[in-house]
């Protein structure tokens, strides 16, 4: 991975990522403009999670893939899945807190965390949830959690995989109004995989159409009007599915 | 130390201290666990929190394993570290590698390991027992207070103070790649790094409590303190607490077993803290069923 200084918060270049000698993604380039909410489209096993992936530096990759920080430089990301043992005792503000003191959790959260913890829940609308252990929140309020933790320090890059998926229309509709929000404050690029082309329309800026390579990319109107695409995708039905 | 057992020796004699600590051996004993309590039972919440229940397991085979083959390389009956130390670091070593190469499952891999260990262990004390008695090497792998030194306690001490050190300064990393090793990468911490680091832990500590609980039972104080903590605990500080309270209580009630019936104090401690174990079930279903009925 290395800066560049073009225009771009993010530019993948010619990117190829292989696991027991299948190809995940081949040859994907993009660039992702500063400022902008960006969605990856595609079918399942297109290869949307893994680019993700090596975005974050969690997967070995052929290609380059070039960040131009101005910012933090800081990556806040939401993970698709985010399994929890249902006795786990460890609670919200211990989770939140993990990366964001030196002291071990275990031996008590500082004045300093105890006042990031409740300024984030605040900004995702979990006041008060402090004390709860995260087996027990619902899926919508982990998701929450997951974004509060991710929105600190402010994000210059901030990724989210499937963010809405499995939440009810309520939470969802909290999620995309957040995201927007955070969009317009214009300190934070958003990269995401969503699976809702109802919900590409209303909130991104340009979309990415992934099937193990770019199948195409532009402004959201134009790609999803493309025949191409159309082919791809069944008539009437928002949910996107392998043709 | 003479004068510090005779000094607590005259306390037990005026009835200060329970006459049982007349005997430096059992003076010792209770030190030990003062200090395994919090070792074991802070690592406790973080085996379970990351699933090495099975790891630890296979390590004290490896430490069966280390015992023979130090007996067999000349180290004295009461002190294989040499072996201990050596195998249980390889096979440690080894098994955290295979885990993150191989793409089979890891239960199945370390499941591949422990029965190696054990098999190579068993034929080495085959050899071992032509030239020990094999009651002799019983205290290793049953743990007997008898048995333990004061040199065995101020190693226990060193490795106490630098377990504890280490730990303190990785156990937010450790605890965040336990929940989410994607986040932990991206909060900076490095996951196979950390795996390796809690491992080597892990097997120092165990090593250094195999005179106390022995080979074959100090896997009971690596994960039931935790289990029986799970049962009670709210919030992550309550869970070290409560890990590494069961685990004094149960060295102390093993101690006591250990020395008023005359059985092996790793059999006793593993009695004990699955006593513990199971009254904090009972507990959690207790409290349980009265917050549904509430």
């Amino acid at each position: 991975m290395t800066e560049g200084s073009a225009d771009w918060l993010l530019e993948i270049q010619r990117l190829a990522i292989h696991r027991n000698r299948e190809a995940l993604v081949d040859d994907a380039s993009l660039r992702i403009g500063r400022g902008s909410l960006h969605v990856i489209v595609g079918p399942n096993g297109a290869g949307k999670s893994t680019l993700l992936a090596a975005v974050l530096g969690l997967t070995p990759f052929d290609g380059h893939i070039v960040l131009n920080w101005r910012h933090s430089g800081a990556i806040g990301y939401v993970p698709q899945t985010f399994p929890v043992d249902p006795t786990l005792p460890v609670t919200v503000e211990d989770f939140l807190a993990l990366s964001r003191q030196r002291r071990p959790v275990c031996l008590g959260l500082s004045a300093l965390s105890q006042r990031t913890v409740a300024r984030l829940l605040a900004r995702v609308g979990l006041s008060g949830l402090e004390r709860r252990p995260l087996a027990v929140l619902s899926g919508g309020e982990l998701r929450r959690v997951l974004l509060a933790h991710a929105l600190d320090p402010e994000p210059e890059l901030l990724i989210l995989d499937e963010p809405t998926s499995g939440l009810d229309e309520t939470a969802a509709m909290w999620l995309e109004e957040t995201l927007t929000t955070i969009k317009h404050a214009g300190h934070t690029t958003i990269l995401m995989v969503s699976h809702d082309l109802d919900q590409v329309r209303r909130i991104a800026d340009r979309v990415t159409v992934l099937d193990r390579r770019v199948v195409a990319e532009g402004a959201v109107a134009d790609v999803l009007a493309e025949a191409t695409i159309r082919d791809l995708i069944p008539a009437g039905r928002s949910r996107w599915r392998r043709a | 130390m003479t004068a510090f057992y005779g000094w607590i020796g005259e306390l037990a004699q005026r009835g200060i201290l329970p006459s049982d600590f007349q005997y430096p051996f059992l003076i010792r004993g209770f030190l030990c666990v003062l200090i395994l309590a919090p070792m074991l039972g802070g690592l406790s919440h973080l085996v379970v929190t990351r699933r090495m229940a099975f790891f630890s397991a296979a390590l004290g085979q490896a430490a069966l394993t280390g015992v023979a083959i130090g007996l067999l390389l000349g180290e004295p009956l009461n002190a294989p570290y040499g072996g201990m130390f050596g195998f249980c670091l390889l096979a440690t070593l080894t098994m955290v590698f295979v885990k993150r190469h191989a793409t089979l499952p890891p239960d199945t891999l370390i499941g591949v390991f422990h029965a190696l260990t054990l098999g190579l262990g068993l034929c080495l004390l085959v050899a071992v027992t032509r030239q020990f008695n094999v009651h002799q090497v019983e205290s290793v792998l049953f743990g007997s207070l008898l048995t333990v030194t004061d040199a065995d306690l101020a190693l226990l001490v060193g490795v106490g103070i630098v377990v504890f050190a280490l730990l303190v300064r990785q156990y937010n990393r450790l605890l965040l790649d336990s929940l989410n090793p994607p986040l932990a990468s991206i909060a900076g911490g490095n996951s196979a790094f950390l795996e390796y680091f809690f491992a080597v832990l892990l097997t120092i500590s165990i090593i250094v409590s195999l005179k106390i609980i022995g080979a074959l039972l100090v896997e009971a104080l690596i994960v039931v303190p935790a289990a029986a903590a799970r049962n009670v605990a709210r919030g992550t500080r309550n869970y070290l607490l409560w890990s590494v309270a069961v685990a004094f209580l149960a060295g102390v009630g093993g101690l006591v077993i250990s020395t008023k019936l005359l059985v092996p104090t790793g059999g006793a401690v593993v009695l004990a803290v699955s006593a513990i174990f199971f009254v904090t079930m009972a507990i959690s279903r207790l409290v349980g069923r009265r917050r549904a009925v509430a």
